[in-house]
């Protein structure tokens, strides 16, 4: 790292402080325009400090620790994202190296994509016959549409001295595939994925919400009820956290693979 | 003319059997007209162009910006299919691209992912299925070796000058030993230095190969084109460019780049050359 880009990350981290002071001092100021009605950051951070002291406890179904309710969101995310990638990916290169095959899928992808993936929930219901899997299959769901459309449209992008050099080398199709198509549309496919996390990780709250059990929208929920603001504000916080770290994750991935830029 | 010369860089070795006139024919374009459907309607950029091209001979293509001849070539090479006629290379009907037919496209065409290295290798990897791999990596690394670009085979294209991606096309294009080679403006991002030596090298190759290989070449730069050519094609202006005048360069080979110069056929052929092509313009001061 030269001293540049040093300097660049000392800045960066120096923004993201001053940034999360001012994000304390607004929610102080509401806290204190509501008259204490929302919980301010001391009282929240009492809170997390107290969920955090046991974090993987379990007591029960209803009656697990925050830890607990993060890592069953994640594998719910990660199982659903991953089964929406394994569809979504090999559509899209079909999608964007046809013509036809654009021309034939895309007003689906179009009427779909719109759709909030909850309502999907009771067919998921339907299908799996239990809230867990249906939880999965809207992920799965909501995980399909960025990845599709940007493969197809990575794809569909390949410049055409590209292509000239595999007609003119006789690349087999496998060898177009592997040494053309992907090289080229990786960057764009992440970028798919990125996006796809990105909702999954909104959409996985909102889905537990519905189906109950454990989880981190479960949480909130059962937080609710129980009438902890707290408990609620820490949740966003660290659902907040956690998407932020899937997308630098992502971006990361990014940057080691976009050969532009090496 | 040359014997005087015998100690200066003396590119072919005499091969008094090189007779172009009674060999087969190449290419075959017979008839040819190439149109493109554009958002304004048809725009025909070439057409009536019948050409033969002798096995050996060497051909450039000359003309302005625009005319037609990276369309003519492709025709060639079958990325461009005609609109009518027909081009018959290797006494086959062309109708899409093959490795018969090397070609170095006039944007370079690196696949931006890959080394150098790996530019060339997955081109003839491509082509020689039935060799083993270290025979691959053995002719990568000669053609490599040819266009000097040894020291800098594990760089990325973007890493890489305008001149250096033009070797890594050529070496390429060569790498894959074609019989019919096709060159779109191959030199054309090269020092005068680099382009001398790139010529002996392509004409080695040519010599190497009983100059039995077939060169179409596109160039701007008249020199090039006489230097190295049996005919040079001179091409009318765009749109629906014709062929305007087929000129025969009847210089004996080897040919020397210095003695050349002063040859009076060699004048008269550049004068010819420069009159075909700028016969409209004339300087106004
Ligand atoms: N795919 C295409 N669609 C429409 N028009 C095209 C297409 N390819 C070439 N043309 C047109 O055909 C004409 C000839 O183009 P071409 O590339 O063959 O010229 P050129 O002689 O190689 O020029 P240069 O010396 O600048 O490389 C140009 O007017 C160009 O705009
Ligand atoms: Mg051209």
């Amino acid at each position: 790292m030269n001293s540049f880009s040093l300097k660049n990350s000392i800045s960066n981290a120096l923004y993201f402080i001053g940034s999360m002071l001012v994000l304390i001092g607004l929610w102080q100021l509401v806290t204190i325009l509501t008259k204490n009605e929302i919980p301010g950051p001391v009282a929240t951070w009492q809170v997390f400090m107290e969920l955090m002291s046991e974090p993987f406890y379990d007591r029960g179904p209803n009656d697990k620790g925050i830890g607990n309710q993060l890592v069953s969101s994640l594998i719910r995310v990660f199982s659903g994202f991953g089964a929406g990638s394994i569809v979504a990916i090999p559509l899209g290169l079909l999608m964007g190296s046809s013509k036809t095959g654009m021309k034939l899928l895309n007003p689906i992808v179009q009427i779909l994509r719109p759709v909030s993936p909850l309502a999907w929930f009771p067919l998921g219901l339907l299908a799996f016959k239990a809230a867990e899997g249906a939880t999965i299959f809207i992920i799965m769901i909501t995980s399909l549409w960025p990845t599709l459309i940007n493969t197809a449209f990575g794809v569909a992008s390949i410049p055409d001295d590209h292509k000239n050099v595999g007609k003119a080398f006789g690349f087999s199709t496998w060898k177009y595939i592997t040494k053309i198509m992907l090289p080229y549309s990786i960057p764009h496919i992440i970028t798919g994925l990125r996006l796809s996390i990105g909702v999954a990780w909104m959409v996985i709250v909102a889905g537990e919400m519905l189906s109950g059990g454990v989880g981190i929208g479960f949480f909130v929920w059962d937080s609710w009820n129980a009438l902890s603001l707290e408990r609620i504000l820490v949740a966003i916080l660290i659902i907040g956290t956690v998407g932020l770290l899937l997308d630098k994750g992502f971006n990361a991935l990014q940057n080691a693979f976009s050969y532009n830029q090496k | 003319m040359n014997t005087s010369n015998k100690s200066l860089n003396l590119v072919d070795s005499a091969n008094d059997f090189h007779k172009i006139n009674s060999r087969e024919t190449a290419i075959s374009i017979n008839n040819v007209e190439v149109s493109f459907s554009t958002p304004k309607g048809k725009f025909t950029a070439v057409k009536d162009i019948s050409l033969d091209i002798k096995r050996g001979e060497i051909i450039s293509l000359i003309g302005h910006s625009g005319c037609g001849k990276s369309t003519l070539m492709n025709t060639i090479s079958g990325m461009v299919l005609p609109t009518s006629g027909e081009v018959i290379a290797n006494d086959k009907v062309v109708k899409g691209p093959g490795p018969d037919r090397g070609i170095v496209f006039q944007n370079y065409s690196l696949l931006p992912w890959m080394s150098v290295y790996k530019n060339i290798f997955v081109a003839v990897d491509s082509v020689f299925k039935n060799k083993s791999t270290d025979e691959k990596h053995a002719i990568v690394n000669h053609y490599i070796e040819m266009v000097n670009l040894t020291s800098h085979k594990d760089k990325l294209p973007s890493q890489l000058s305008g001149g250096m991606k033009q070797r890594v096309a050529i070496a390429r294009a060569f790498a894959i030993n074609p019989s019919i080679l096709l060159l779109d403006e191959p030199f054309g991002a090269l020092d005068a230095l680099t382009k001398g030596s790139m010529h002996i090298e392509l004409l080695k190759l040519w010599n190497l190969d009983n100059r039995n290989k077939t060169i179409v070449m596109v160039t701007h730069d008249i020199e090039e084109a006489i230097f190295l050519s049996d005919k040079v094609v001179v091409m009318n202006n765009g749109p629906a460019a014709t062929i305007k005048k087929i000129v025969d360069v009847n210089l004996e080979r080897p040919r020397n780049k210095k003695a050349i110069a002063h040859d009076p056929e060699y004048i008269r052929i550049h004068d010819e050359l420069l009159g075909l092509l700028f016969d409209k313009f004339s300087i106004e001061d």
